[in-house]
Order: structure tokens, then sequence, then C-alpha cells
């Protein structure tokens, strides 16, 4: 129980909170609150910087501290990691080695899924049916492949090429419902795509496999969405018809995908790398090349509001992700090799650096069961074990 | 008349002094009788108004004074004497002077019946009544007393003496002639008075005459009188023992006067209203004191403020001494390097000699010398003083914009491409900004992905290579490399399948038809097998070291470099789609170091030691001849607007030149503390940037504007630094992304670091 930092100032301890101590938990750590900011100094201190007066009532919530993430597995790859998606039970991963991997969440390689001429830069699950996943890898040559994976049999087999874009892909993503996804790649479009069967040729499939490359049915996008300038660095479906993409442009734009226009820019003053969305807190973050993570609200008119900027990381910022389970914290990875885990109700400094990798750190993910995932330029995958907490304790 | 004199007024005492001029007349007896009627008429004669004055004196002084002391009889003396006059005045003015006696003798008879009226009315003052009689004054020689004497006109006596006998007249025998021959004849004439009492002519004695002078002049008739008598003094300012009233002072004169009081309040109040001002006390224009050298002629001031003064000579010290302490004086070897040394360089103008005594001192040797030493300096070293120009230095620095109102530029470093082995001579960025090709020492020429510095792909070339460049054509996907004396042309394969085709197209389709005229001096192959799968498609051989390729800003074009000092093979520029290379010079016209092609005309810019030309390729002529103030020129980069060029020199200048400002440099930048081996500029934002050999980038901010009549401006922003220096050698080449404001910086270090 860390309180030492509050005996300067008075309050009261609910009963509540007393019988909350001397309950079951045993050794339970707690964080406070103080109008929805973390208590990171003297609380007398903490006001004279936020600006509280001392004559106000201040109430004090406290909540169960986030215990520190412990490294769980580190996953070796052949080369560089660029993307990672993981659900529950498998980690899909991309890499520079041109191939996607499948992992389970206890770190044994599963599955390598090999196809793409070049490298695999963003990989990431459809849906899951039973046995059978679906899974998408995005390439530099140009092409995202949409992949049938049978965790029984662990046999994967390419659904779709889907040919379209003039670069590299180097995003893809998929809607909620898994029926289609999205891709965004450095010529400066975003395609959207149909996951759906219906397209699957069978016969020909064998006539292009040929040697290693089996040429899977081609596909071609059911819309292309254009309007920015440099390269989509980032997309994701923030709604059924949704679409955020963050773009070198120093833009990001939410396009609604029905109607197939852009509904909304954000403008920021440097190259976005990433972007996360939150159901739960409806917030953006993106992270860019000029080290600061930032939070918008998609939703607003006017564009260029920035809510919160998070600050510690000295590299670009090349992967934030928001908890699948917590309204407040996010992971990011970034250039200087850091994986940082934040709450924005502390928005000075991280909850947690993770300073596992060696080089530099392209891609983060979470999963709901409990695992966060940090890849990078180290060939490492990192696992690390977190509490995950659906509500606030004291909230 | 009776006087009494009682009480003590002044009225009394005037009038004493007054009777003592007149009583003599009346109260002292005559000394004779005749003489003294006579002088009566006669002032009745000649002096009618005296006589006048008296009686009226007498009369009112005797009415005052009766009245004063008893009224009742004295007043009815006054009523007749006033009558008498009255009547005596009507008869002056009737009658003649012959009538004065009978006026006379008429008062005389009045004044009896008075006196008889009065002995009649009151018996008891009977005693009394010849106080008054003026009877006794009567001329004793003739008693009819005062009656006028016509009365005895025309008898033969004119009286009676005092025995009663008649006075008779004289015998009147002087007719008029007798009186004039009188009057001429008879000296006594003019002091002879005729007397009518007794009718005889009488002749004045000379004191009688000198009396009637005296009295005519109105002096007193005694001579012994002394009318300048000493007054008494009664009222002066000495206190006298006995007050002259004795009446106790005023009570006003000790309480304040409310009268006065009111005055000086109304002033007062006046004063206050401002009425009434009061007098102002003059303030005395003059200053008592002044500055006596206010007028001072400003000339001579001026002249004593430019006064030099002669420099401070230093004081004499023991060398100077003739018996110097043993340490001053020189050694053998201080002596020999005194003599072996220039005058000038003689810490010491003499040698420090010892004497026992100042008598054996000999005489200065040098003293016609240093005299005439003396006097040359005097004349030949004019001294003049230099003014110091007092200006603040932070005033002369021109006012730029601060570098953080001039962002976006690149501040921090990113990301280090690493790789390489040897140093990195040239970096090159391909024109969508995802790619970027390095050559090095090692041999090799690397692709790495911009945004993650991954090296995407490695081509061994067999030789140190000097430059690469990336076809600016976005169609194409070409990179020149030059590689000892040849001009590699790869394809890298790296973006779009399209166009990656479409350049290899280009590379292999082309028409093998090359008509040979003679032995060219460039050759042209195609690669094959291991280095076509490597991606080197063509090979370009130079007869000498290419030190740097670089692309027209169409793709077609490509100008090598091969520095040579004797030769006018120096610049090739090849055609890549028909594969021809010609040499557009032929003078050589210094060693050249590196060429630009013009962004949007047909210049062709080529820098030698000291100068740029610019050519203007379709006319075939020198345009112009730009001057670097440098001694060796590195590198020139072409403004993406075409008007401006910077150059960079081996001498740590950058120069920036405005095409068409001047052929000199519009600025020149001294930041590098090394030679500058690399300049660039951005090709959309202004940013302009400068490697050199002290292992820093700077960038500078340079706004280029579209009115010709505005400079460009130009600011320093950043120093990039983070390039180690290895062999002397920093930061060798540098480039701009083509969209972001990021640097590339490559270095000898074997790294390439990208600044954002």
């Amino acid at each position: 129980m860390k309180l030492d930092y509050l005996h300067s100032s008075h309050f009261l301890i609910t009963t509540k909170f007393e019988s909350s101590l001397t309950a079951s938990h045993s050794k339970v750590e707690f964080d406070f609150l103080v109008r929805g900011q973390f208590l990171r100094m003297p609380l007398s201190a903490h006001m004279d910087t936020e600006a509280i007066s001392t004559e106000d009532v201040v109430e004090i919530e406290y909540v169960e501290k986030i215990t520190a993430p412990e490294p769980e597995e580190c996953m070796m790859h052949d080369d560089w990691i660029s993307s990672i998606d993981a659900d529950s039970e498998w980690i899909l991963t991309g890499s520079y080695d041109k191939t996607a991997r499948i992992w389970s969440v206890d770190g044994k390689a599963v599955m390598t899924v090999a196809g793409h001429l070049d490298v695999v830069k963003d990989a990431t699950w459809v849906k899951r049916d039973g046995l059978t996943s679906l899974l998408l890898t995005a390439s530099l040559d140009q092409t995202v492949l949409l992949w049938e994976w049978n965790s029984e049999r662990n046999k994967v087999k390419a659904r779709h090429c889907c040919r379209g874009h003039t670069g590299s892909v180097d995003t893809v993503s998929t809607d909620p419902t898994g029926s289609k996804f999205c891709s965004g790649s450095w010529d400066k479009m975003l395609k959207i795509w149909s996951a759906g069967k219906k397209r699957i040729k069978k016969s020909r499939m064998p006539q292009t496999d040929q040697g290693r490359n089996r040429r899977p049915s081609s596909s071609t996008p059911l819309m292309t969405l254009s309007g920015h300038n440099e390269a989509v660095s980032s997309v994701l479906w923030s709604d059924a018809e949704e679409v955020c993409s963050a773009s070198w442009d120093h833009t990001i734009r939410v396009w609604d995908v029905e109607a197939g226009a852009m509904k909304t820019t954000l403008t920021g003053s440097k190259v976005f790398n990433c972007i996360s969305y939150s159901p739960l807190c409806r917030r953006l973050a993106s992270g860019s090349t000029d080290r600061h993570i930032r939070l918008w609200d998609p939703r607003t008119k006017d564009g260029a509001l920035v809510l919160l900027s998070l600050t510690s990381h000295t590299g670009w910022v090349t992967a934030v992700k928001w908890a699948p389970t917590h309204e407040h914290q996010l992971v990011s990875g970034s250039l200087d090799n850091l994986v940082k885990l934040w709450d924005t109700r502390s928005c000075k400094a991280p909850l947690y650096d993770l300073a596992a990798h060696e080089d530099k750190v392209f891609c983060v993910d979470w999963t709901e069961s409990g695992l966060m995932l940090s890849g990078g330029a180290d060939n490492k995958l990192y696992s690390y074990k977190y509490s995950p907490c659906r509500t606030d304790a004291g909230a | 008349m009776r006087w009494s004199v009682s009480g003590s007024s002044t009225r009394v005492q005037s009038f004493v002094r007054n009777a003592g001029t007149f009583p003599p007349l009346t109260t002292t007896p005559p000394p004779t009788p005749p003489v003294y009627s006579m002088l009566t008429t006669l002032f009745n004669i000649n002096n009618k108004a005296t006589e006048k004055d008296d009686d009226d004196l007498s009369d009112s002084e005797d009415s005052q004074f009766s009245g004063l002391e008893d009224s009742g009889s004295d007043s009815e003396d006054e009523e007749s004497d006033v009558e008498e006059k009255s009547s005596d005045d009507v008869e002056e003015d009737d009658g003649s002077n012959d009538d004065q006696d009978k006026q006379r003798q008429q008062t005389k008879v009045k004044n009896n019946k008075n006196k008889k009226g009065a002995t009649e009315g009151k018996q008891e003052k009977k005693g009394d009544e010849y106080e008054h009689d003026t009877s006794d004054e009567e001329d004793i020689r003739n008693t009819v007393g005062n009656i006028p004497m016509e009365w005895y006109k025309d008898f033969p006596h004119i009286g009676y003496d005092l025995d009663g006998k008649k006075i008779f007249k004289p015998i009147r025998n002087k007719d008029e002639l007798d009186e004039f021959l009188d009057k001429m004849e008879n000296p006594d004439y003019w002091r002879t008075v005729h007397d009518k009492q007794t009718g005889r002519d009488i002749v004045l004695s000379d004191e009688q005459v000198d009396l009637v002078n005296r009295l005519q002049r109105g002096q007193f008739g005694d001579i012994n009188f002394n009318e300048y008598q000493p007054t008494v003094e009664f009222f002066s300012s000495d206190v006298m023992i006995h007050p002259v009233t004795n009446r106790p002072a005023d009570k006003r004169s000790f309480i304040p006067s409310l009268i006065e009081k009111e005055k000086v309040s109304k002033l007062v109040h006046a004063i206050k209203m401002g009425w009434i001002k009061p007098r102002r006390v003059q303030a005395d224009s003059k200053e008592r004191y002044y500055d006596l050298w206010a007028n001072e002629d400003s000339s001579i001031l001026a002249k004593h403020r430019m006064h030099l003064p002669a420099p401070k000579l230093r004081l004499p010290g023991h060398e100077e001494s003739y018996n110097p302490p043993p340490e001053y004086l020189f050694t053998e070897e201080e002596k020999a390097l005194w003599e072996q040394q220039d005058p000038e360089d003689r810490k010491l103008p003499f040698i420090p000699k010892k004497f026992s005594s100042l008598r054996q001192v000999p005489a200065y040797s040098r003293f016609i010398h240093e005299k005439f030493e003396r006097c040359l300096d005097l004349y030949l070293c004019p001294r003049q003083r230099k003014m110091r120009v007092n200006v603040n230095p932070e005033d002369l620095i021109p006012k730029l914009p601060k570098p953080k109102d001039l962002q976006p530029f690149p501040t921090t470093q990113s990301l280090v491409y690493r790789g390489h082995s040897g140093l990195v001579r040239s970096v090159s960025v391909s024109p969508s900004g995802q790619w970027l090709a390095s050559g090095s020492d090692d041999g090799s020429v690397r692709f790495w992905e911009v945004c993650s510095s991954r090296c995407m792909k490695i081509v061994q070339v067999g030789g140190a290579v000097k430059s690469v460049a990336w076809n600016p054509n976005p169609a194409l996907c070409l990179l020149a490399v030059a590689v000892d004396s040849t001009v590699l042309i790869l394809s890298p394969s790296l973006g779009d399948k399209l166009v990656i085709s479409s350049s290899e197209r280009l590379l292999a389709g082309s028409q093998e038809e090359n008509p040979s005229e003679g032995p060219q001096p460039v050759v042209w192959s195609e690669t094959e097998g291991e280095e076509l799968k490597e991606g080197i498609h063509l090979k370009i051989q130079h007869p000498k070291a290419v030190h740097q390729v670089t692309w027209h800003a169409k793709g077609d074009y490509l100008a090598s470099v091969m520095p040579d000092h004797s030769s006018h093979l120096q610049v090739f520029i090849h055609q890549l789609s028909r594969r021809r290379s010609q040499n557009p010079f032929r003078k050589n016209k210094g060693l050249v170091q590196c060429v630009a092609f013009h962004p949007i005309r047909p210049f062709f810019f080529v820098a030698t030691q000291r100068y740029v030309r610019i050519y203007n390729l379709v006319k075939q002529e020198m345009a112009k001849k730009l001057q670097a103030n440098s001694k060796w020129i590195s590198n020139i980069a072409v403004h993406p607007g075409g008007d401006h060029v910077i150059c960079g020199s081996y001498d740590c200048k950058l120069s920036w030149f405005d095409l068409d400002l001047s052929t000199k440099p519009y600025k020149v930048l001294r930041h590098h503390k090394k030679a500058v081996r690399s300049v660039a500029f951005h090709k959309g934002y202004p940013l302009f940037a400068s490697a050199s050999d002290d292992g820093t980038v700077i960038v500078c901010h340079g706004t280029v504007y579209n009115d010709l009549l505005q400079n460009p401006l130009i600011v320093p922003v950043k120093v990039l630094r983070g390039h180690v220096i290895t062999h002397d050698l920093g930061v060798l080449d540098v480039t701009f992304h083509p969209t972001q404001p990021w640097i590339f910086s490559s270095g000898a270090d074997a790294t390439i670091r990208l600044f954002t």
C-alpha cells in the first residue's frame, strides 16, 4: 500500500476502502486519481501543477493499480517483424522474410504462410469459423492475399490475391463483421475488398499452382477511395461502414464506405505512421514521426483538434494500439526500441516502459486474454502478461 | 479805553506784543504836541488806509475785550463808535483833505455829547469817565479842542490859548506864486508841514523825518525796539515737568480700532478672492552665478577633445641603470642572440652595461642618431584618431525570422541506415520517396526502404561507387551509378511492377543500330548473366574515371563528369532512349567539378574550380558565368525554380547565386568549419542544406519570392549532427526527401542518416 505521498494532505479514507484493505486481497496496489489524473507526485505538488485550488474539495478516486506487464515469451523470427495481429488463441505476424507466421499464444510456431513475393507489411485475422480462419497479408509486392487456414489440419490456402494497388500495400484492415476489408497502399489509394467466399474459383487454383508460388485467384476491389496526397500508412475500420486512414500527407481521413466518400479530415503536422481506434472511448490514437501520440475525436467536424498528446518516446512512433478491454490504456511502440504502456489519465508519463527490444519496434498488439505483444527489427516477438481489468475498481 | 490783561491765552499774548507797537503813539506823551498832532494829520493825509486800520484795530479790540468784561455801557460806547466811524467815512468820502481838522473836531464834539449822556444816565460811574478821555492829548497851544477848524475860517483867529487870548491866524500873504517859489527855492519846503490848528508852517526836524520814513516803511517808530526777540518755546519736544494739559490718555488710544480692523479684513478678503494682487517680489532676472565658459568657442574645445596624448613611455627599469643587478646583464648567449636579431625583434634596444660609478658612464654614442630618429618619428608618424563606431553589434544583425517560425525543417535524427562497410559517397532518393539508394566505397549499391531503414537490395558493382542518381521520372525506376570509369544503369526492381517492367523494357528494347562513327569515346554495352540478374542493365564505358552522374528532370538525359585537366572530354551527356552520348564542349575551361541540369529550361550548369558556367543547350552557347569567389567548388545544386544556384566549396563556403541578380554570390554562408562536400535543395519546401567534412549538415531556410525585387530570405535553421568523422571525412552527400521535410545524409562512417 503506497500511501506515503498522501500523508501530507488530509483526507478521509472511506470505510469501504478500509474494508477492501482488510478483505481477501492481501496485497493490492492502488492508484489514486484526482480529477481524472493519476497522482504521480505528492498531492500538494500535483494540485499546484494542475492548478487546483486548495480551497476546493478534491475527490480522490482510487483504482487498482495496473500491474507491470510481465514478459512471457520471446518468439524468434527469421527477419524483421512488420506486423502483429493476435486474437485469443493465435498470433499472426507478418515479417520481412516475405512470410506471415501463425503462433499460438504460448509461443509455439504453428504455421508459416508463404506466398508473397516481397516483404509482408501487414497481416490480420479476418474471422474465425471454428477451426477455419481467414487471414490477410499485405505485402510490398502490391498485393493482398486472403488466406484460409485450418488450425486442425494446419493447412493454409490462399483464397484471393487482391491486385490493384500500384504501390506496396502497407496496411490492411477488416471490417467488424469480417465480410470486407480495406487496404491502404503507398500509391495513396484505399481499396475496399470483399472477403466473401463466392469468388473462389477452385478450378483455377491448380492451374496457377506452379512450384512454390501458387497463384490464387485474383480479385478486384469493391471500391477505391482516393484522396490522400501521400502514401497511406495505416487504415482501420472504426465502424461497420466507416474507415479511418492515416497517411504521410499529415492527415487522418475518415471515409464513409457505403457512399465511398470522405467524411472528415483530421490534419496534423507530421507524417502519421499508425492509428488505432478504441470503441470504448471512441478516440483515435495516432503515432507520428514527431515522437508524439495524439488522441483525436474522429467525429469532430472541425478536424484539427488534438485532445491529448502523449509524449515520452524519442523516436518515431510506429505502432499504437488501444487496450481491447480498457478505455484508458494504450500501448505504443517506437523506433527508440521501447514499448510503452500508457494510461490517458496520466499523459505526462507512461505507466510502464517495456524495454525488451534491441532494435526498432514496428508493431504492437493486445489480446483480450491478457497478452501484450510487440515485434520489431530485432526479429523478436515479445509477449507480456498483463492483468486485464474491464472496469475500474474504485471509480 | 481800558485793557484788562487777564488769563494766559495766546490771544492776550499776541495782543500784548502788538501793544508794544502802538501804545507809544497813545500812552507815551508825545515829545512835542504840535509835532504829534501834525503827525496824525500827516497820517490822515498821506495814509488814509493806515489810519483807518488803526482805528479799526483799536475799535475791534476795544469791543472785543469790553464785551468780555462788562457789557451794558460799553456796548453803547461801541455803538457810538461805530456811528462815529460811519459818519467819518461818509465825510471823508465827501470832504477834502483839508476837512480833516473839522472832522476831528466833530468827533470830539460827539464824544463830549456822549460823555454828557453818560454822566447824565449813570452818576456813579463819573469817576471813571476821564480815564477814557483823550482830551489831554489835545494841542495845548489851542484850546478849541478837537473841532473842525473851518469853523474858524471866517474869523481872524483860530482859537484861544491857555490864557484865553485869541490866537490870531498868521498873516497869509503867500499866494500860489509864492507857494511855487517857495517850493522851488526853499530847500526845506519838503519838510515843511502846515499846522492847521495854529495855522503855521512847521519845518520838521531830521528825527521827525526819519520817524515818518520808518513808519511809512512799516517799521517800528522806536529804533531801539528789537522785533526779533527770542521766543519762549512753550510747545516743544521736551517733556516738561508740568504738562501742558493734564488729561488722561484716551481709551481709544489703547484699544484696537474696529474701523481699522474692518478695513484690514476687507483687504484680506480682497486678496483672498484675488481682487487685489499683492505686489510680487521681483525675482532678480539676472542670476547670481553663471557659466563663465558657456560661450566658449567650440572649436577650441573640439581641438581639445581630439587631443591625442603621446604614448606613455615605459619607465626605465633596472636594465637601464648604469649599475644594474647582475641578473639584468646579458649572458654571452643573450648577447649573441641580441646581435643576431634584427633591431625590430630585439627585446631591448641596447645592451645593459655595468659601471662601478656614474662618473665612468661614457657619453651616449647614439645621441645624434636617436635625436634624428625621434625627429623622424615625429615627422613620419602622423597620429590619427580612429573613430570607434559605437554600434550595438546586435543591431547590425539583420532581422531574421526565428527558426521556430520557419518550420517544418529536419531537426532530429530519426533513422540510421546501417549496412555499408565503406564510406558512403552518394545517396539518392526515389522520386516517390519510398526508396533510398546509396553508393559506397565498399563496391556496393544499396537500396533502402526509407520508412523502416530496411536494406531491400544490395548490388555489388565491383568498384567504389562515386555517385548514384535516381532517375527523376516517376514512370521509370532506374538508377545511374558511377563506378570507376563506367556508368551503370540499374533497375532496382522496387515499387510498381508496371514501372519496373516499362523501365526494363526501355533498357532492353532500344534499337541496336549504333552508327559507328569512328572510335567513340563512350561505349554503351548491355550486360548479361549475373549482372543482369542483379539489375545492372547497361554499362556506359567512359575513357576516364567518372565522378558524378546526374539526370535531367525528364529522365532521358544523363550527364557524367570526368574531371581532367588536360582534356576537353570532361562532360558527357547521354541520351538513354537512343543510347547516344555526346560531349558538348570543345574546350577545356578548367577542371569540371560538378554538373547539373536546369530543372525546367534547357540550361546546363558546369562548375569548374572557380566558376559556374551556364550553357544554353539549345543555342549551344554560354549564357552566364558565375564567380563563386571560392577556391575550389565542390558541389552545386539548382533551385527547383531554376533561378537560384547554391554552390558549396572546399573552403567551407556556401554561396547562393540569384541568377537574375548578379553573377556574384547573393549571399555567402560560412557556417561550416571544414570543406563543404555537398549541397542540396528541397523540391517542395523552401529548404536547402549543406554537408561538410566537420560532420554536420546545416539546414537553411531559403524562401524565394516570385517578386523579382524581393531578395531571397536565407535563414540557417538547424545544424544536424550525428555522423562520426572518419579519416577526416564527415558527411559526404546530402539529399532531401522529395515530399517530406526530411534529409538524408551519407557519411564517411558508412552510415546514412535520416533527419526529420
